[in-house]
């Protein structure tokens, strides 16, 4: 009898096991489903044809036919692909930099033994507390006596130097055994030498995870190129998007939503190329980077 | 002096640094003392006038409500995606294709811009012809004016800020549990402990580092919102999501006020350095580092 009842309550709890992973696996598929409608919403309402667009019902796929033609519309609307490269060059000039002047420092850090070391390194930690959105009215006026309004050299100054890419770098390069160093030191390396062979390929997942990071800021940015950018030459994406809803007159806003879509949906296009090449690194690398 | 070399190469990043970050800090007290107007070529010390008015006219000009809406959206969207990050962790935690590709699709809004993220809110939340009010309609009866109440605004805010970030912190939350040993799991285990039991004693202390990581790092960036509030709102209803860094925006470059913008500068900095640093100081202390 007592057998029986333990194998009974046996089959039981693998009964309740399995119908909890069909739980987690539901609500799972549901979590993932709502993330994924704001998305979903943006490539269909790109599709619509404006008269649908205010029509007296949302419906999930178009009704009123397939209209790819919004696409050209951005075209015709905003210099879409002159935005486009403006924040690409914009993202590449930022990355070159915060990642030269970066990983120098990060390995000055971590690696040197000089007087005011220490007093340095938390001038760096200090500025991960100033971010440019409280300055800017002192940077403002020094790229304006610069004569930067409006050029890629002062859209880049504020963000030229990342505190945090220092801090997680200096991190890593910390954590990498001295005897790697000495045997780079026997073979003639110098400091560009270690870094190029020794640290950076050691700390591969945490040098790229950084450098998405900056990626992502710079792909992002808007407050400052906002302020900044006066005319379509250096003007990036993020505000060109925002300048195409607005070029559109209040009441007839919400039928050219279709075109802001279309516009949105295409410039997502080269981040996510990014990301899908990427995924596998930034998965692992985003959590490795918060463990340190 | 044997790492003069490893001096060098701190050199060109602390001079920036100096430049970008802390230079501007002491500009802004300068100009704290000044009358400066764009507009004008010239100005003049005025000695603690710009303080004055700060203080003395804090019924009028707007900064404490300011204040307390950045507060309202740090600390909604922090409390938002600490929770729902660390629920959705536990939620996607299994090993399969399936929940790794439903991973990736919850990270996926990360990638989207801030100001893009706003733009399809928009057309979503449009009082008229979106969908979430054609959805309110048919499950409660109701339409609300989203982005024009005050209380609503500041919600949408908040949720479109969410949605972008919390598949960042599930992210992370999976990292620090796969940290966690399984011995102290199976110990408990051994003891009889139930699910609920093993969660807040085990995973949720042993992911108290994971925790001040992300409070520490996402405190600044939920409090310096710009982007959302003037794609969306433009600050609007009535001030409602007027944020602090869209206020001192407005003040330097619509009213010209730099001198203004330059006091409420000061005390923003001086608000974000003391939180962060009394969170250092707490972590120091409370969190366990053993996991």
């Amino acid at each position: 009898m007592g057998k029986a009842d333990s194998r009974l309550d046996f089959r039981k709890t693998r009964r309740r096991k399995k119908l909890l992973r069909l739980a987690q696996t539901l609500a799972a598929i549901l979590v993932t489903l709502v993330m994924a409608f704001p998305l979903y919403w943006m490539f269909i309402t790109s599709l619509k044809s404006g008269k649908e667009l205010i029509g007296p019902t949302a419906s999930f796929f178009p009704t009123d036919g397939i209209h790819w033609e919004n696409y050209l519309k951005v075209f015709e609307q905003i210099p879409f692909f002159r935005y486009l490269f403006n924040t690409i060059y914009l993202t590449a000039l930022t990355l070159v930099i915060q990642m030269g002047t970066g990983i120098l420092a990060a390995y000055g850090f971590a690696r040197g033994n000089f007087p005011l070391k220490n007093t340095l390194f938390i001038l760096v930690l200090g500025a991960l507390m100033i971010p440019h959105q409280v300055t800017f009215v002192p940077i403002y006026i020094l790229v304006a006596n610069l004569g930067w309004i409006d050029t890629f050299a002062g859209l880049v100054l504020p963000t030229s130097v990342s505190a945090y890419l220092i801090f997680m770098l200096r991190q890593n390069f910390m954590s990498v055994d001295q005897s790697y160093l000495d045997a780079g030191k026997i073979d003639g390396l110098g400091i560009i030498g270690t870094l190029r062979h020794i640290l950076i390929p050691m700390c591969r997942s945490s040098v790229a995870t950084v450098a998405f990071v900056t990626v992502m800021d710079g792909w992002n940015n808007y407050f400052w190129p906002k302020i900044l950018s006066k005319t379509e030459q250096t003007r990036p994406i993020s505000v060109g998007l925002v300048m195409l809803k607005n070029s559109f007159e209040q009441s007839v806003q919400s039928q050219n939503y279709n075109v802001v879509m279309a516009a949105v949906l295409v410039s997502m296009i080269p981040v996510v190329i990014l990301f899908v090449l990427n995924q596998k690194n930034m998965l692992t690398g985003y959590s490795k980077a918060a463990m340190k | 002096m044997e790492s003069f070399q490893e001096f060098l190469c701190c050199v060109p990043a602390m001079a920036l640094i100096l430049l970008v970050a802390y230079y501007p800090i002491v500009e802004l007290i300068r100009i704290s003392f000044t009358d400066w107007n764009l507009i004008r070529p010239t100005y003049t010390y005025v000695g603690l006038t710009n303080w004055k008015w700060l203080f003395e006219t804090w019924q009028y000009n707007h900064v404490l409500n300011s204040f307390f809406a950045t507060l309202k959206f740090t600390v909604g969207h922090m409390v938002i995606i600490l929770v729902a990050g660390l629920l959705m962790a536990l939620l996607f935690n299994r090993m399969s294709r399936g929940f790794s590709f439903m991973r990736s699709v919850v990270f996926l809004p990360h990638y989207v811009a801030m100001t893009s993220a706003a733009l399809i809110f928009m057309v979503i939340l449009n009082k008229q012809y979106g969908v979430a009010n054609v959805i309110l309609e048919a499950v409660a009866g109701i339409r609300v004016d989203w982005l024009q109440t005050g209380s609503l605004a500041m919600l949408s805010m908040i949720v479109i800020a969410s949605w972008r970030s919390v598949g960042y912190d599930m992210l992370i939350y999976l990292g620090g549990m796969q940290g966690i040993s399984r011995d102290y799991y199976e110990a408990a285990m051994l003891d009889g402990a139930s699910g609920v039991t093993l969660f807040f004693n085990i995973t949720l202390p042993l992911l108290a580092p994971t925790t001040l990581f992300l409070v520490v790092t996402q405190f600044i960036s939920s409090m310096k919102v710009y982007a959302v509030a003037d794609v969306l709102t433009a600050g609007g209803p009535y001030r409602a999501t007027e944020v602090m860094v869209y206020l001192i925006y407005t003040m330097a470059f619509v009213d010209f006020r730099v001198d203004r913008a330059a006091v409420v500068s000061i005390c923003f900095f001086l608000f974000l350095l003391v939180v962060t640093a009394l969170t250092m100081n707490v972590s120091e202390r409370k969190v366990n580092y053993d996991a």
